[in-house]
């Protein structure tokens, strides 16, 4: 099969040719998606082999009977699947969570603050001649953006890379840095005033910043400031660099306010680097079913949204929840401790075509087809585009999509709806 | 007054939007106040014991309410004395009245408050009379004291009122503020990001975001929304 | 099957105007009169019987409404309905795609348009579209500031052009041709824009002018059952209204039998004289003149509505320029060689001089253009929600009702419009026509729109006398169309009483034009094209299979 589409990370790339047993075109990570791995051979509840439908059934029964079920998880599976897992959580009066809460659940925060002047991946490849990557390591987390669409890539406009200038802000000197025109180190915890230094120094105000910033000089940052407003098309790329270290929505809603600022001298674009395939879809699907992406509470009846809250990890710490259905994730081995304490104490039903640290302590487990492999789907590209995974070989597993139907189904007729 | 004490732990978090009015209502009534459990909603009796001590409009909350959210949302007047911790939201909204709380509270205190007063003898968390999400303005008025610390985001967007930390605070205070009062007799970290107006004092250190021009009695700033927020130093 | 008696009924489309009849559905389809027996029976008497309304602009699915919601949760926090025999349905103006369907039901609408998809998302488009009950609709993929089309326009090759139009239309399951701001937003990839129809497009030696006359004459030829429709240049701007009065002038070289040529819509925004703010002031009777005098151009209101909206198109530009008048947060996105998208939130203000004007142009386009040439819309939800087209249709209906309402406004909006002069007021056959039989026909869809043998079972029951009503009694015009008895979608009951009371799924239209084309004489340049997409053309755009229930209309 020609032109398949990965399902590793947020490059979502889609020239991948399978052969049934591997890929051509895979990096590293996507090639160990693609080997085969071991898979959980058979539905089980509390370590007895049963049918799909017995579980998915005692599965059912546990969410029903919670006070508040976590329904977690999500970024790995196609849209189909999340849908009925975001109308799951509303029947059931439970918590709707998605990956996206532990990484990039800042970059949403900050766009209910300022909203975030964006673009496709195509707009980097085909016009940006400046190219800032701030706190990501594509080299390693995303190994083919940069030669699909950021560095080395030839675009419309741009033809390559001696027309790019690109530059590399982080803590320490990545693998990426080797790729940068400059790069400049920042000491950890320190974004947020670089940002609103540079601020600053675009709008005029350099008497406002102090010799030093955040490790970086002033004559650098003025130097930072020039590069950037004098490209005619700029892409901003950023990462976990920002999202995860101190500050988090606000360093983020900061280097927005700093991209609107350039837009007003010349052109500029800001994209989260996100992880996950599908951790966009898991956000956007939420978002028109229930009208927020992450942190979803139906306990009333109806969504509302409180990160402080309603996320997998607050949910968990706070005991705020007495059962939890997982979704193509793995909480038990990402989740701090406190979480993850919580997380043995209640009822776990876990959907998964891998075993992993989470089913270990799952009561029952459900494994699934893989998606874009086994069963296909839609998928949202870390800028949105939506791609469609395909079917490349048959399974007896039954994909997420069948799981959740069933099981929504169930919950429907237990509660007599 | 009303004395409420939880019957025992709670399997899940609570949600009690309760208010010192209820304390003058029929003990019938009172014991029939819903409130939410989980997605379950609940008599106020099946998960606390009630003690009703006449009409004045006063509610004693003893025992762990720190996982009972929404205390006081909206209160007009009245007193609510928490004998230990509270749980998020408490005075969310508030418009009169007092609340004492004797141990430490949750997240999002006193947030989008515009009137009364809350006193916490112990430490707060983040969000201190912060608006919530996609709100444009936080605190209007009205008094916050906290005589421990406080976490991060402290009075973002306020738009009047006062917070008084008598303890140290974290990152991001006055973020966007635009009126009112905070002082912090402690440390705290960044300091009057995007700030348009209202005054900060300080007693302790603090990381002020490079967008602030010194004067003679402080700095003005942020000089990139034109702001004139003054940031001091507490003496 | 379903026989509704004894209703007043009104279907301008077939001549029918307050007549006392019975209307029969069978299989989802309007029939003769057929054997009652067995059959449910709702009695309709001395109540108006209608076609189910049509809106033909409501940014209701797609990357940008959910942008919106996902950006704006103060607007998500109004709670319509809580879960349990149906969906939970919330928001305040932007709405969940389960609340767009019910609130469409609940208001008498049964079939909405999306009209404005960038292709790359279609598929987006699509899920959303086919997460929203009940009604039926399409989308509009956008064509204006695409890279091969500007070249072909350029080169006047319209050979090639039907052949992208068509291609593209089969590949995202397109309805029909849509244009935002053709050229300004290429030009916006660096910071700039278009100001008139003559400039040209930086990079390819084009103007406006030849990019709109090139697709008209594909959309033509194509035999689309929609024509093109636009959103012209220097939306927003004082003094555009003489930008799109060049631009409806450009359908004179056309012709078509069945309908218009050219679809300008939500034309409020781009009527304004004036030379900044200060002075802005309503071109609506320039504009209002101009349709009325030809035949093959129609428009819709983009009625804005006091509030609040958020503002969503693919005119970046001016959402940039938006951000900063409103001093409001703004999402951007630049999309690869094709098109933008900007979202801001607005408020439209009373007391606002600009809202005010803005308010009173949308309704002097509403009564004095030809209920045959203009549909009620707000282009949702830029002007506001489309749940507000009973407060629209009753202003146009009820004079008393407008001076009321324009006791609010700022009174600058009685200097620089005409509104208050405006005696007129619009009938229920007006009304009707502007919400049923004029969209349908503006987007070719003949079986909608109408109450005739052969049109689809969509019919509203709505509580008052078409023979016994008094326009200055504007509370009861706006209680029944707010509050229909019945909402009938396809054959199936889906309101009562203003209640939802069942949940249907529509289907999606899109258009097959491919029968007179080849994709052959495009294909080299649509592998050069696809050399500079992120994705490859394989992957690119939906299948039939992959949609709820689409029906594929055949051009021509």
């Amino acid at each position: 099969m020609r032109n398949a589409v990965c399902t590793f990370c947020g490059n979502v790339c889609d020239d991948i040719e399978f052969d049934g047993v591997t890929g051509k075109n895979l990096c590293p990570i996507g090639e160990a998606k693609f080997a085969a791995k071991r898979r959980i051979e058979a539905p089980m509840v509390r370590g007895r082999r049963v049918s799909y439908e017995e579980a998915i059934e005692k599965a059912a029964e546990v969410l029903v009977n919670a006070k508040r079920p976590l329904l977690y998880g999500w970024a790995s599976t196609v849209n189909e699947a999340i849908r009925l897992g975001v109308i799951l959580a509303e029947k059931l009066g439970g918590v709707y969570d998605q990956c996206s809460s532990v990484c990039h659940a800042p970059s949403t925060l900050a766009m209910i603050e300022e909203g975030i002047p964006g673009g496709t991946l195509g707009q980097a490849k085909n016009r940006a001649d400046v190219v800032v990557f701030w706190g990501c390591n594509p080299v390693e987390a995303h190994p083919r953006h940069p030669s699909r669409y950021s560095v080395m890539t030839k675009g419309f406009l741009t033809k390559g890379r001696q027309h790019r200038h690109v530059i590399v802000v982080d803590v320490r000197k990545t693998a990426t840095a080797y790729l940068a025109t400059e790069f400049y180190q920042i000491k950890p915890g320190y974004d947020y005033a670089v940002f609103t230094a540079l601020r600053s120094i675009i709008n005029g105000h350099e008497k406002a910043v102090p010799e030093e910033v955040g490790g970086i000089s002033k004559k650098k940052l003025k130097e930072l400031a020039d590069i950037l407003i004098n490209g005619k098309y700029g892409v901003i790329f950023y990462g976990l660099g920002l999202t995860h270290s101190r500050g988090q929505d606000r360093n983020v809603e900061n280097i927005v306010k700093l991209v609107q600022t350039l837009n007003r001298h010349t052109r500029y674009i800001l994209q989260p680097m996100r992880g996950h395939f599908n951790v966009v879809g898991a956000g956007e699907v939420a978002a028109w079913e229930a009208g927020y992406e992450y942190a979803i509470d139906f306990s009333r009846g109806y969504s509302r949204f409180l990160p402080s809250e309603f996320t997998a990890v607050e949910v968990l710490v706070r005991r705020d929840c007495d059962a939890a259905l997982i979704v193509a994730s793995d909480p038990a081995a990402h989740f701090p401790k406190e979480a993850v304490k919580r997380l043995a104490e209640i009822p776990v039903i876990q959907i998964d075509p891998h075993p992993n640290v989470t089913t270990l302590l799952a009561d029952i487990v459900i494994p699934s087809a893989l998606v874009g492999i086994e069963a296909e789907g839609t998928v949202y590209r870390m800028d949105g585009i939506p791609l469609r995974v395909k079917k490349l070989k048959d399974t007896g597993y039954w994909s997420d999509y069948e799981i959740l139907k069933l099981m929504l189904d169930k919950v429907i007729q237990l509660k007599g709806e | 007054m009303l004395v409420i004490r939880p019957r025992s732990d709670f399997e899940v978090n609570v949600e009690a939007e309760i208010t010192p009015e209820l304390a003058t209502k029929p003990v019938e009534e009172i014991r029939r106040f819903r409130v939410y459990y989980g997605n379950r909603l609940v008599p106020l009796e099946e998960l606390f014991d009630l003690e009703k001590k006449g009409d004045e409009e006063v509610l004693i909350l003893e025992g762990d309410f720190s996982r009972v959210k929404w205390v006081g949302m909206g209160m007009q007047s009245g007193e609510i004395i928490v004998k230990g911790n509270i749980g998020a939201h408490c005075g969310a909204f508030m418009k009169g009245g007092k609340i004492v709380i004797e141990g430490n509270a949750d997240d999002w205190l006193g947030a989008e408050m515009e009137g009364g007063e809350i006193i916490v003898k112990g430490n707060t968390r983040h969000l201190v009379a912060c608006p919530y999400w996609g709100d444009l303005e936080g605190m209007k008025g009205g008094k916050i004291t906290i005589e421990g610390n406080a976490g991060n985001y402290i009075g973002e967007k306020m738009c009047g009122g006062e917070i008084e930390i008598k303890g140290n605070a974290g990152d991001f205070i006055g973020t966007e503020m635009k009126d009112g009062r905070i002082v912090i007799h402690g440390s705290c970290g960044y300091v009057g990001g995007d700030m348009k107006g209202g005054e900060i004092l300080i007693g302790g250190s603090f990381e002020l975001v490079p967008a602030f021009v010194k004067m003679e009695d402080g700095f003005v700033g942020d000089v990139n929304v034109g702001g004139q927020g003054k940031v001091k130093v507490l003496k | 099957m379903l026989h509704i008696k004894n209703g007043i009924v009104i279907d301008p489309k077939n001549g029918i105007i307050g007549e006392k009849m019975d209307i029969f559905i069978k299989d989802g389809k309007i029939v003769e009169e057929v054997e009652v027996n067995g059959c449910k029976t709702i009695d309709a008497n001395g109540k108006l019987v209608v076609a189910g309304g049509i809106d033909l602009h409501a940014h209701i699915a797609g990357g940008k409404i959910n942008t919106g919601r996902a950006m704006r949760p103060e607007e998500m926090r109004h709670v319509r309905q809580k879960t349990g025999k149906f969906r939970a349905a919330v928001g305040r103006t932007l709405l969940t795609s389960p609340a767009i369907g019910y609130e469409y039901a609940k208001m008498g609408y049964t079939t909405a348009i999306e009209p404005a998809t960038p292709s790359i998302y279609v598929i987006h488009t699509h899920e959303e579209l086919d997460s929203i009950p009940i009604i039926d609709k399409a989308t509009l993929p956008l064509f204006g500031n695409w890279h091969p089309v500007l070249r072909y326009s350029a080169d006047k090759d319209i050979e090639k052009l039907k052949s992208f139009v068509a291609w593209v239309l089969e590949r995202t399951k397109g309805y029909g041709v849509k244009l935002v701001n053709p050229g300004g937003v290429e030009a916006w990839m660096y910071g700039g824009n278009v100001k008139s129809i003559d400039d040209t497009v930086p990079g390819f030696g084009v103007t406006p002018r030849e990019i709109i006359t090139s697709l008209i004459a594909a959309v033509e030829e194509l035999k689309l059952p929609h024509s093109v429709h636009i959103h012209c240049n220097n939306l927003g701007m004082p003094g555009n209204y003489e930008t799109t009065m060049e631009t409806i002038k450009l359908a004179k070289g056309f012709e078509n039998e069945r309908r218009q040529v050219l679809h300008v819509t939500h034309v409020q925004f781009n009527a304004y004289t004036g030379s900044s703010w200060r002075d802005i002031g309503s071109g609506a009777e320039h504009i209002a003149k101009l349709i009325n005098s030809m035949d093959n151009v129609t428009i819709d209101m983009g009625q804005p509505i006091f509030g609040y909206a958020t503002t969503m198109t693919a005119d970046c530009p001016w959402q940039f320029e938006l951000h900063k008048i409103a001093k409001a947060k703004w999402c951007n996105r630049d999309i690869e060689l094709e098109t933008g998208a900007g979202i801001v939130p607005y408020v439209y203000r009373p007391k606002n001089p600009v809202n005010s004007v803005q308010w009173a142009v949308g309704l002097e386009l509403g009564l004095l253009v030809d209920s045959e040439k203009i549909a009620v819309s707000t282009d949702y939800p830029n002007g506001g929600p489309f749940t507000s087209y009973p407060y629209i249709v009753t202003l146009l209906m009820s004079r008393k009702f407008r001076e009321e309402e324009m006791k609010k406004a700022h009174p600058y909006m009685e200097k620089a419009t005409s509104l208050s002069s405006i005696d007129k007021e619009k009938s229920l056959e007006e009304v009707i026509t502007m919400t049923r039989v004029t969209p349908a026909k503006v987007l070719g869809m003949e079986n909608k729109g109408h109450l005739g043998v052969g049109a689809d079972g969509d019919v509203v029951i709505y509580d008052i006398d078409p023979l016994n009503y008094s326009s200055n009694d504007w509370q009861t015009i706006l209680k029944a169309f707010e509050n229909p008895l019945y909402t009938i979608k396809s054959g199936e009951i889906v309101v009562k009483d203003g209640e939802l009371v069942g949940e249907t799924w529509g289907r999606t239209f899109w258009v097959d034009a491919r029968a007179d084309t080849t994709t052959e004489i495009i294909e080299a340049d649509l592998e050069e094209y696809f050399n500079y997409y992120t994705v490859k053309c394989c992957n690119y755009g939906v299948k039939e299979a992959w949609l709820r229930n689409p029906v594929r209309i055949t051009a021509g």
